[in-house]
């Protein structure tokens, strides 16, 4: 591949999976970004029933600060606190993948449910095609929750690294997902869009 | 860049094109399909111009014709790559570039077919522009090479091809494929029955591979199905076919991977389903009869847009009247999503929601299409599983717009308007009681209604009770209205209940009744409406109506509305199961009718729970203030949990476990019904049904964390989840007994374990100290039940065993002795056993066991710091004790006394680490031997605590093979440790000859310390025993004393094994030269014999003696062991002087060390003594009086007695100077002589005295 592969997290929030994926490909060179499929981005409230919610392109900060001024304990105990912090050293604010027309092409769309796959898909499907170029869209099941997140970023990255590493995923990719399904027992969903 | 210098130039394309063909043929992947996608735009932009060129102008300028040619030389090269095998990522592209040719090939459907007046570029067109004519393009050439182009995809996925490509390759097929059918839907019938013939040709050739084209498919088939194109339509019910193939594979598989949990809802989920079933199939044809009587318009309007539109739309407008935005939306929502159950969803649904959203919303459009479809209709019908028909039916019913059955309750006594309110949450229940007895004289008519009514006599009684307690008047209108249809031949009766009770507005009620009967009028032929009215205050009712009338226009409006929508729906909707109920309860005080939706929730969720297929409660609400929302509820709550004690009496419990469960989980946490229901928990929790509730809530709650992706919820429910279990086991902990099995049940049997239950579990197998003094008295019992319990959920939870065995093995090194023996006991004899953490268990104890080597030793340094400092001399005591051994016990011993406290705890600490692992080895042999290699490396402490330990098992595991091979080849520096084995093995039983053979084979092979015989001694034979002797005599003098008194006392059996006699005559028979050992060690033996009074007793010298005299030579200790013997037992003289004489006659004088003892001897028994001296021989006789000269005046005395003088030679007297001068000569020759054996003698005495000074060094 003569280009930089370009990559895309998507979780629904752009918050927790996503950005934790976001994170370490960061860390580790690759040109990532992160999306989340929701109408907002919703965070753990005191309870079920109040979450706080923003909107997509509420910087990290600002939600950092506010929770923590509502309440500092809590919001540490349950991690969000950290999480936030950790997001506003990656970027500025959550996206949301509908809205990233702008930011060109991706040729690897990693999702984290296949909800927000299904989106994904749609959504491509839904743009216009003038550009024929392929975009592979993989979901890797990953749950919503803190330590999965953990875990679920390390498989990303190392699925984006077997991805990196083949001259031409089109013609990989079979091998590379089954080979991760071998090693780490998960199932992968992956298909095919263009741009 | 290509693509942009062409779309602006287009007269440079002739030359750029033939460069683009030959990149396509470039090796690198990334050069070609970048070739492809410059072609692909161009491609269209070309056609695009040379259309709208053709269009408005007959000539077409030369350049766009050449470009064109160009590209059409482009375009055969990219077919011919999609149709090659090569690289993946170029036939990605090139399959896409075909899919983008045969879309500008084909006309569009849904642009306009007419070309725009102005050339306008850019904007896209249509091909179908060009049937008007054009110069160089042909419409029908073109839909003909599209036609071929789309044939070439297609025969790609028909087998054997498919076969060959890859994953990708199918994916993109699949989607191209689907995209051109979406986007011309004339296509529909050439590449359906592609895509359909494909699902289970790649599940063959694939296999497991098979996720990403299986999704492609999918996601196709739905795409296709939203497709409201004409030409779509015959598709349809093949479509489903497949989606349901597929869905049904992935539920397999779901299914396996499904939790067990929350099987006991969905078992009770399947129930109704049955019920429903027998009827489904009949009313489905029936229903879809009725529908196409009626204006296809109509449906159009209802159904084509699913029927969730209709109940959406009234949502709304109730949305619109009331000013809560909160609850309504959240239904609407719910509605939105279109998952199934909007409460009480079951897991089972949860998983098929996906296929029977499907098949509803494919109902929807064949009905639609009214008689057109009905032959599709039916094969689908026939098609489809009972079972998943009936959940389609299931589901529609889910979007009916919920039609309530009216109750008002008047409370008589009311004030406020919440009491009225609470009442109706328990609604539902209090409804069906005025409904029961009118129904039950209708139930033979319904064969549903039976199961119905099996459920709800339970409840009725409830409501009785509940309506007693709280002493309120309800007055309650009821209409039940009962439609019984019978439809078709009549063979076959569909009975339709439709149970309604109606409100305190006569005027929604008939509107929404008449609306009800007018559709159903239109749609069905024999209908009955029976209305009862239950008595009732009608004129309170009517007042209270014309108020809330006055108020609530909007309200009768939505009823309408709704109403209307009904009476579309029921139809449609195969309604055979349909009880509807509106409710609208009145307050009086505010002249306001109140609908909560959150009783609508509960409501609905008490209706799924007792798995009536009924709709969701249409409730109106009106304003309140959100707290009196709040308290609302939270009354309403309490209400439902003292009703439940009720309810507990008369059976019916499982629907209410279920309503407290679901309301907990619907409840805003700040109300705190957490709280409230974990009171109620505890209260119950005597009978046993706290548990069962419990239970509930918990799955309740676990299910929303597992089921909830969303970030949020299932952290909140996961916190809530925790938080109760914990606070329900502590109580647990805190109000029952130690021997109450309610814990360990809830433990075993929650859907999983938090981390603070866990703690809490801990806590009770490793109490902390100080806790242990508050609750001494049950803290034993509490460690037992924590430990049960911790057994149980090893054996019952595999996922939670790790962290519980841990839990265990803490408690088995727990500080508290009595934890650790019952944790020990648990992990040696339970757990131990089990294959799957033997081993885990095996390597905490061994690190445990090291633990020792490493920790202990450090407190002791330290401590042995603090002691130097503190005692000077304790440190000088303390530095030996370094060494091991014997010494070392014996410094231990002494610090002991200095620092006992410091020692013991020391002790207890080695104890607490190592008890474990001595209980595995009672289990386990082959652990021995590792205690016995680490041995010499732990310190003090921990070895005394070891030998402490070490007899219990050595008893336990007796002579084991393993101990025994442990016995025969001991690990170096464990010989202290082995002995005490030894000792314990041989202490008070016979050990077996294994066990002899062993030691003797240690004492042979390895050690040659005759210590190890010690133990065994007694059991060997005496022939074994004397070549050993020396050696037993060499050891330090205690040792020799048990071995000494093992080998007198000897073997219960055989007796001891030598006689104290043969005991003396062995230690006389040591030879110190020959056997390498001081003298003095044999001397040290004598004294330890002679010690032994009892033993060793006057008979037992005399018969030692005896012999030894007779030995040839004497033994060199003879003298000084007749010596002893004397002094021991003075009566013994007259026998010493006997062996004396004997001496004498032996010429005892020639030995020089025995003459010594001689002398000494007979010096020491004066007088007695002198009858033997003057025996001696004249010379012997003067040397003796020389060396003694104490002895002369006696002796001189006692021969000049006469009878004595008279018996002495002459040479005697002469040395004792009786007879004077008389034989000087004689005197003189027998001196000389004498002066030569002494001479002799003296130089035998050097000579002995250089060998024994020689022997000493």
């Amino acid at each position: 591949m003569g280009a930089k592969v370009r990559y895309a997290m998507v979780c629904s929030s752009n918050q927790n999976r996503s950005m934790e994926a976001h994170a370490l490909l960061k860390r580790h060179g690759f040109d990532v970004s992160s999306y989340g499929t929701g109408a907002h981005v919703k965070l753990p409230g005191p309870s079920l029933r109040e979450p706080n919610v923003y909107d997509f392109g509420t910087p990290y900060k600002l939600m950092h600060d506010e929770l923590r001024r509502k309440d500092p304990d809590l919001y540490k105990r349950n991690g969000i606190l950290p999480m936030l912090k950790r997001n506003l050293g990656v970027k500025n604010a959550p996206q949301r993948w509908q809205d990233n027309a702008a930011d060109g092409c991706f040729d690897v769309v990693v999702t984290f449910e296949e909800k927000v796959f299904n989106i994904v898909i749609e959504d491509l499907s839904n743009r216009k095609q003038v550009l024929i170029r392929s975009v592979l869209i993989i979901n890797l099941e990953v749950k919503d929750n803190h330590e999965e997140a953990a875990t679920g970023g390390k498989l990303a990255l190392e699925l984006c690294q077997e991805i990196e590493s083949a001259d031409c995923w089109e013609d990989a990719i079979d091998d590379i997902v089954a080979a991760f399904e071998r090693q780490h027992k998960r199932k992968l969903l992956y298909t095919i869009s263009f741009y | 860049m290509i693509s942009d210098i062409g779309s602006k130039h287009i007269e440079l394309l002739p030359e750029m094109v033939p460069c683009l063909i030959a990149f396509l043929k470039d090796e690198t992947p990334a050069v070609a399909r970048q070739a492809i996608t410059t072609g692909t735009s161009l491609f269209g932009y070309v056609l695009e111009k040379l259309v709208i060129q053709g269009l408005y102008s007959s000539e077409i300028d030369d350049s766009t014709k050449s470009s064109w040619a160009w590209m059409l030389k482009f375009k055969d090269a990219v077919l011919h790559i999609a149709v090659q095998s090569g690289s993946d990522g170029v036939r990605l592209l090139a399959v896409k570039f075909v899919e983008t040719l045969v879309l500008l090939y084909t006309p569009d459907p849904y642009i306009s077919a007419d070309p725009p007046q102005e050339p306008v570029y850019g904007l896209g067109f249509n091909i179908s522009w060009l049937r008007g004519g054009h110069p160089s393009l042909n419409v029908g050439e073109l839909a003909m090479e599209a036609s071929q182009s789309l044939g070439l995809l297609l025969d790609h996925l028909r087998s054997p091809q498919v076969k060959s490509l890859s994953n990708s390759i199918i994916i993109v097929l699949i989607k191209s494929l689907s995209a051109i059918a979406m986007k011309r839907p004339s296509f529909y019938g050439r590449i359906l029955p592609v895509l359909l013939g494909l699902d289970p040709a790649i599940s063959i050739v694939k296999g497991v591979e098979v996720p990403g084209a299986h999704h492609a498919l999918k996601t196709a088939f739905v795409a296709c199905l939203e497709c409201t194109h004409s030409s779509a339509e015959p598709w349809r019910a093949r479509l489903v076919e497949a989606l349901k193939a597929i869905n049904d594979s992935e539920l397999v598989g779901q299914a396996t991977n499904k939790n067990s949990g929350g099987v006991s809802i969905s078992n009770e989920e399947s129930l109704p389903l049955k019920d429903d079933n027998s009827s489904m199939q009949a009313c489905d044809e029936a229903s879809s009869d009725l529908v196409r009587k009626r204006p296809l318009a109509e449906l159009n309007n209802d159904l084509l847009q699913d029927d969730s539109f209709s109940g959406k739309r009234i949502r709304q407008s109730t949305h619109t009247v009331q000013d809560l935005p909160n609850e309504p939306l959240q239904v609407t929502a719910d509605q939105e999503s279109n998952s199934v159950p909007v409460v009480g969803s079951v897991s089972s649904k949860d998983k098929s929601s996906g296929p029977v959203q499907q098949l509803v919303a494919m109902f929807g459009a064949l009905v639609a299409q009214g008689e057109k479809a009905a032959g599709s209709l039916e094969i689908l019908i026939s098609s489809i599983s009972s079972d998943l028909l009936a959940e389609v039916v299931m589901a529609n019913m889910q979007h009916l717009p919920p039609t309530c059955p009216k109750t008002d309750k008047d409370d008589v006594a009311s004030e406020t308007g919440y009491s009225s309110c609470l009442a109706s949450s328990v609604l539902p229940s209090i409804q069906s009681s005025p409904l029961i007895s009118d129904i039950h004289s209708l139930s033979s008519l319904s064969p549903l209604l039976a199961s119905l009514l099996n459920i709800q006599p339970s409840m009725s009684h409830d409501v009785a009770k509940s309506h007693q307690s709280s002493e309120e008047k309800a007055t309650d209108t009821v209409e039940t209205t009962l439609l019984s249809s019978s439809v078709g031949d009549g063979s076959a009766m569909m009975p339709v209940t439709l149970p309604a009770s109606v409100s305190p507005f006569p005027v929604v009620t008939e509107n929404g009744s008449s609306a009800v009967s007018l559709s159903l009028n239109s749609a069905t032929e024999e209908r009955v409406i029976p209305g009862v009215d239950s008595p009732s205050s009608i004129d309170e009712i009517q007042e209270s109506h014309d108020a809330s009338h006055s108020s609530n226009p909007e309200v009768n409006d939505s009823s309408q509305d709704h109403a209307t929508s009904l009476g579309s729906l029921v139809p449609s909707n195969v309604l055979s199961t349909c009880s509807m109920a509106t409710d609208v309860s009145e307050t009086q005080s505010t002249g306001v009718g109140i609908f909560d939706t959150s009783q609508a929730s509960s409501t609905a969720s008490l209706v799924t729970s007792c798995q009536y297929v009924l709709p969701k409660m249409m409730i109106l609400d009106v304003n309140l203030t959100d707290e009196a929302k709040d308290q609302l509820q939270k009354v309403a709550f309490v209400r439902i949990l003292d009703a439940y004690r009720q309810v507990a009496i008369s059976g019916g419990l499982d629907a209410h476990c279920s309503l407290l469960a679901h309301l907990g989980i619907e409840f805003p946490l700040e109300l705190d019904s957490w709280g409230l229901l974990q009171k109620h928990v505890l209260s119950d929790y005597m009978d046993h049904e706290g548990h069962e509730l419990t239970l509930r809530i918990l799955y309740r709650l676990y299910r929303e964390t597992e089921q909830d992706q969303d970030f949020l919820s299932s952290r909140t429910a996961i916190s809530i989840y925790e938080t109760f279990l914990l606070a329900v086991a502590e109580s647990l902990r805190d109000t029952f007994p130690a021997t109450d099995k309610s814990l360990g049940r809830l433990l075993a049997e929650v859907p999983y374990l938090s981390e603070g239950v866990l703690k809490l579990l801990e806590g009770l197998c490793c109490p902390d100290r100080s806790e242990k003094h508050e609750k001494d008295f049950q803290s034993g019992d509490r460690v037992t039940q924590g430990l049960s319990a911790v057994w149980n959920l090893i054996l019952l939870r595999p996922s939670s065993r790790a962290r519980c065995l841990l839990i265990a093995l803490q408690s088995a090194v727990h500080s508290a002795e009595e934890v650790r023996m019952k944790a020990i006991r648990l992990v040696a004899n339970k757990l131990f056993p089990m294959p799957g953490i033997s081993q885990k268990i095996e390597e905490f104890a061994h690190d445990k066991l090291h633990s020792v080597i490493d920790d202990v030793p450090a407190i002791e340094d330290m401590d042995a710091d603090e002691s130097t400092s503190g005692l000077q001399e304790d440190s000088k005591l303390g530095k030996p004790s370094s060494s091991r051994g014997q010494q070392s016990d014996n410094a231990l011993k002494s610090s002991t006394h200095l620092d006992q406290n410091v020692m013991s705890s020391l002790i207890s600490e080695a104890q607490r680490c190592m008890s474990l692992y001595f209980a595995l080895c009672t289990k386990k042999r082959s652990l021995l031997r590792e205690i016995f290699t680490i041995y010499k490396n732990i310190s003090k402490a921990a070895k005394e605590a070891v030998h402490r330990q070490i007899p219990i098992l050595v008893r336990t595991v007796g002579s084991s093979p393993e101990l025994l091979a442990i016995i025969s080849d001991p690990p170096t520096g464990s010989e202290d440790l082995l002995m005490q084995v030894l000792h314990t093995l041989t202490d008070g039983i016979v050990p077996s000859q294994d066990l002899i053979s062993s030691v003797k084979k240690l004492y042979h092979s390895r050690m040659k310390d005759a210590d190890v015989l010690i133990p065994v001694l007694p059991f060997l034979t005496k022939d074994e025993i004397f070549p050993i002797f020396p050696h037993l005599v060499n050891l330090p003098i205690e040792k020799f004393q048990g071995a000494l008194s093992r080998v007198l006392q000897g073997s219960p059996k055989t007796g001891p094994c030598l006689t104290p006699a043969e005991v003396l005559i062995a230690i006389h028979g040591i030879d110190p030269v020959k056997d390498g050992m001081p003298l003095k060690k044999v001397i040290d033996a004598c004294s330890a014999c002679f010690e032994q009074r009892k033993v060793f007793t006057q008979q037992v010298l005399a018969k030692v003696l005896n012999q030894l005299v007779e030995q040839i030579p004497l033994p060199l200790l003879f003298m000084r062991t007749v010596l002893q013997a004397i002094v021991i037992f003075p009566s013994l003289v007259d026998f010493v002087m006997e062996i004396l004489l004997r001496l004498i006659s032996k010429q005892i004088w020639k030995y020089p060390k025995l003459w010594v003892g001689f002398l000494k001897c007979v010096t020491q028994t004066m007088p007695q003594s002198f009858s033997v001296v003057l025996q001696l021989p004249a010379a012997q006789l003067e040397n003796a009086l020389n060396k003694h000269p104490v002895l002369r005046p006696p002796l001189v005395e006692h021969a000049s007695q006469p009878n004595i003088r008279s018996s002495l030679p002459r040479s005697t007297q002469v040395v004792l100077g009786l007879v004077q001068d008389l034989q000087a000569s004689s005197q003189g020759q027998t001196s000389q002589s004498q002066a030569a054996d002494t001479g002799s003698s003296t130089a035998d005495v050097a000579t002995e005295l250089t060998q024994e000074s020689s022997a000493v060094s």
